[in-house]
């Protein structure tokens, strides 16, 4: 009932928490980068948090719908336009069958998100309809959305005319500049003193050779403890080797010298060590920012990114909306 | 009349393939930028001259919306 006229770039289905609970089979969980702009897209349109929605990346589609519904956008400012008039974000708005939408790049923040009442209703597919577009499987026919598809939309109860409230919006950086949390671990006793310091004080840049598998960061070389280098030979060669191990999702892998933080469809194990993990509520910075721009990490203890998590599941509710 | 073309996506300059004075036709490609690991062609909107590049190989973090190249 979505007509794709142009895909844009690698524009996805997806869902929350996503493909969960099936790491263990190598399933990552997919889902949106920024799930908190995501959950309010569909909270204003009266679909659950989680249901089905597209998260459009950078450059975003044209889609045409078919019949009449009620639609929101959140997240990045992808200028999109309704038969030529601008969408307001943070809103639901009332479309008519045949009207257009075109969304443009994406100015302010990176992914943009378009929930539907109804939610979309492309094929569940191991507990979830999140896209993984590198492996082939859930979306539409396993992959990003593609020009002429025509996305299944389920029947809502969309009212138009909410707005999010200003307060229970994400602010998305406008300085290239990102605070972001982590927590320890869990293999932080591989790294030396100076090697966490470093880490910390340091401006690590996005490097452009980051999708939704991996988000790769350049800065100095690390600094190892000696059971770095002091291990039996299975742990591999490299001071960042350690024996085959599970990944969590959020880690911050060190393949080499090279840190890259595993994100929504990225691999849930091998042989590096991760000495840092960016917790569930601080997602959604990535899924924010852009290549070249610049993250400061910050520790927290895991029970307040726990809270964190709570507090920002209990503004993507009715409660967030005016 | 003068075409500015503009960066579709943030991202980086992955390949400049135009010079001022350079002579395209419409759909010629202009320059390709890198983000997620993929590439995003920029074609040339009309044929005419290159006038301006304003963006280099190699250059980081640059934002959608950037006048890259000026075709007349």
């Amino acid at each position: 009932m979505l007509e794709v006229i142009k895909p844009g770039l690698e524009t996805s289905i997806q869902d929350w928490p996503g493909r969960y609970g099936y790491l263990n089979c190598g399933y990552p969980w997919s889902g949106p980068m920024d799930s908190w702009s995501f959950r309010l897209a569909n909270v204003l349109v009266g679909n659950t948090p989680g249901d089905a929605a597209l998260e459009c990346q950078f450059i975003g589609p044209t889609l045409k719908f078919q019949r009449a519904t009620v639609i929101a956008l959140t997240g990045a400012d992808m200028q999109a336009k309704l038969d030529g008039e601008p969408v307001p974000l943070w809103q639901s708005i009332a479309v008519n069958a045949g009207q257009t939408l075109a969304m443009g790049s994406a100015r302010v923040g990176a992914r943009g998100y378009l929930a539907i009442a109804g939610g979309i209703r492309n094929p569940v597919f191991f507990g979830s309809r999140a896209t993984f577009n590198k492996g082939g499987l859930g979306g539409m026919e396993g992959h990003a959305l593609k020009a002429g598809q025509v996305v299944p939309v389920g029947e809502g109860q969309g009212r138009a005319g909410l707005r999010v409230k200003e307060t229970a919006r994400p602010v998305i950086a406008t300085d290239k500049r990102w605070q972001v949390e982590v927590v320890l671990g869990p293999n932080d006793d591989w790294i030396d003193a100076a090697g966490h310091e470093r880490f910390l004080t340091t401006d690590w840049k996005l490097s452009s050779k980051s999708d939704r598998g991996g988000f790769r960061l350049e800065g100095p070389d690390w600094t190892f403890t000696e059971r770095a280098f002091h291990k039996l030979p299975e742990h591999g060669s490299d001071p960042a080797n350690i024996v085959d191990h599970g990944y969590p999702v959020g880690a911050i892998n060190l393949a080499g010298q090279t840190p890259i933080i595993l994100v929504a469809d990225g691999p849930s194990g091998g042989g590096f060590i991760n000495p840092y993990t960016v917790p569930q509520c601080a997602f959604w910075k990535l899924g924010q920012s852009k290549p070249g721009e610049v993250y400061r990490f910050q520790v927290i203890p895991v029970t307040e990114a726990q809270q964190r998590a709570r507090d920002m599941a209990a503004r993507c509710t009715h409660d967030s909306l005016e | 009349m003068a075409h500015e073309v503009e960066l579709q996506t943030a991202g980086n300059m992955w390949k400049v393939l135009v010079k001022p004075g350079d002579q395209v036709q419409a759909g010629d490609t202009l320059f390709i930028m890198e983000v997620m690991k993929m590439e995003v062609p920029h074609e040339a909107p009309a044929a005419g001259t290159v006038s301006a590049v304003n963006v280099a190989e190699g250059e980081e973090g640059l934002e959608a919306g950037f006048v890259a190249v000026v075709i007349d």
